[in-house]
């Protein structure tokens, strides 16, 4: 084929991430991205600003909230409970599918359980966040760690689960003692791919779980979301809107290196 | 997913320990699956020894048990009847007194090459400088030294099996338990690895027991043949490669081996 039209008929690999190492990749997104602002202008013209203000009046509301400050009080606040929420939910969802994954007996005893808590959807425990939290930092963080605990629950056992079994031989024949040495030798080492890959998912998942954890009146960007919505100032909204972008874009593109980083050994 | 089996590796005298017995002792091993209430004997009454220093391979065709012997044997699963003995001691699980190589090679594709051979060393009791220089020494042995720090995604099948060994030879095992190691080369780099295979066993002293399907390599490698027959799967004949290494193909007491091997796995009961 003469031209390449970016179809997965050409045999183009899918790729992922931003490709800012491509120049003629981020120039055919800067393209989009222009068309896509285009686009949004000329039907903004024909509708009130209530239903959908123009670019230029998010610009504009973006600039007036970063200025007066409670931008950057909200992001800070979010901050607050996203950090905690996902670092406990991470950890613990990894721990605990690494360790019901690993052993039969845990996994059994666990597995009913599992199986009830799962569909819950972490704005269903709002109640409990309250009552257990009140409406607090804390309480925000608990809504935003459930939502990452199941993610990464999930990842890390299935990758626990596919670890290869003749790995696990090799480490018997050459004196691997106990399932700690086990687990931390090789389980680990070899599920890693997965597990940080459901790590990256999670981040993300989080930073949407921002939004729902303030709901009950926690101030963050999620509460000046709502707060705006209820106004009808659908130009704040999507600034705001904007702001969790951009943190989900600064923490996936730190993320994505520091995962190359760790699998160096990878093909 | 199973957890790792513990405990006593080789039994001590009083679980049947036989003073003074040297090499392997495979002893009337049998093993029968269950089959879904249908039980199939993968094997029966097999029975062999190799000799302390001895290079011995197991060769037969496929669905004779080969995998599973070599299984029973490496204490990565129990035998139904029988017993297997390494240097008189039974063995009960995995043990570092044997080096395994599989096929496939399974090195730790997240540890270096010098890692990988230093695995096993670091769950022994020996230094840290005894470590390295042991390292240093298998490195040495299989020609890697200078890809120490290289991880197996950069290495070609040839070189993943040559680490595999010195893996499998760094805490100093009394025999090495080869399945079908060089069965994912291709040919050129196969008799490389044979003939390298031979000097390694010439400098250590090991003891070796190589299973292949390929009756060519077992004429190249063995002192004897343990020759395995299907159904149930059990020992057909041993036979013993009287020719003075190094072996030609070309040599007609060779080619007279292969004949001779390729016979008994042909026949039928």
């Amino acid at each position: 084929m003469a031209t390449d039209t970016g179809s997965r008929f050409d045999g183009n690999e899918l790729r992922i991430g931003l490709g800012l190492d491509d120049p003629r990749r981020l120039l055919r997104g800067a393209a989009g991205v222009v068309g896509f602002l285009v686009v949004w202008h000329l039907v903004s013209l024909t509708q009130p600003a209530y239903v959908l203000p123009s670019p230029a009046a998010v610009g504009d509301a973006f600039a007036e909230e970063l200025a007066s400050g409670t931008m950057t009080t909200a992001l800070w606040s979010s901050v607050r409970h996203w950090i905690p929420g996902t670092i406990v939910g991470t950890g613990l969802g990894v721990a605990a599918g690494v360790a019901f994954s690993w052993n039969g007996l845990l996994d059994d005893v666990t597995a009913p359980l599992v199986r009830t808590l799962r569909p819950v959807p972490p704005l269903a425990l709002i109640g409990f966040a309250i009552a257990w939290f009140g409406i607090n930092d804390a309480g925000a963080a608990f809504i935003i760690a459930v939502g990452a605990f199941w993610i990464n629950y999930y990842a890390a056992y299935e990758a626990v689960e596919g670890v290869s079994e003749d790995l696990l031989d090799v480490g018997r024949t050459l004196g691997v003692r106990g399932d700690l040495d086990m687990v931390r030798s090789i389980v680990l080492p070899a599920s890693l791919p997965g597990i940080l890959t459901g790590i990256r998912t999670g981040l993300g998942r989080c930073w949407m779980l921002v939004v729902a954890s303030e709901i009950f009146g926690v101030p963050g960007v999620g509460r000046e979301i709502l707060r705006a919505s209820n106004n009808l100032l659908v130009d704040t909204v999507i600034a705001y809107i904007l702001v969790l972008s951009l943190m989900y874009l600064l923490v996936d593109v730190a993320f994505r290196a520091v995962q190359r980083r760790v699998l160096v050994w990878r093909a | 997913m199973a957890g790792v089996n513990e405990g006593p590796t080789t039994g001590d005298d009083s679980t049947g320990a036989i003073a003074g017995e040297s090499g392997v002792v495979v002893d009337g091993v049998g093993k029968t699956y269950d089959g879904d209430g249908n039980p199939v004997r993968a094997l029966d009454d097999v029975s062999f020894g190799v000799d302390g220093g001895e290079f011995v391979c197991l060769v037969g065709p496929s669905g004779c048990g080969k995998t599973t012997l070599f299984r029973i044997i490496a204490g990565l699963t129990g035998a139904t009847d029988g017993q297997v003995r390494l240097a008189g001691a039974p063995v009960t699980g995995p043990t570092t007194d044997m080096g395994v190589v599989f096929q496939e090679y399974h090195l730790f594709p997240w540890l270096t090459v010098e890692e990988n051979v230093g695995y096993g060393l670091e769950r022994s009791d020996r230094s840290e400088a005894e470590r390295a220089s042991r390292v240093d020494e298998m490195l040495e042995l299989v020609g890697l030294s200078e890809f120490r720090e290289s991880y197996p995604k950069s290495l070609s099948g040839g070189m993943k099996q040559r680490v595999a060994i010195a893996r499998a030879l760094a805490v100093d095992p009394e025999l090495l338990l080869m399945d079908e190691p060089f069965g994912a080369v291709d040919a050129q780099t196969r008799e490389m690895l044979q003939r390298e295979l031979l000097d390694v066993w010439a400098s250590t002293g090991k003891t070796v027991l190589f299973v292949t399907h390929d009756v060519a390599e077992a004429v190249t490698l063995a002192d004897r043949i343990v020759v395995m027959a299907a159904e149930p799967g059990r020992v057909a004949e041993v036979v013993d490669v009287g020719v003075d290494r190094p072996r030609e193909r070309g040599d007609p007491a060779f080619g007279e081996h292969v004949a001779r091997v390729r016979e008994l796995i042909g026949a039928r009961p």
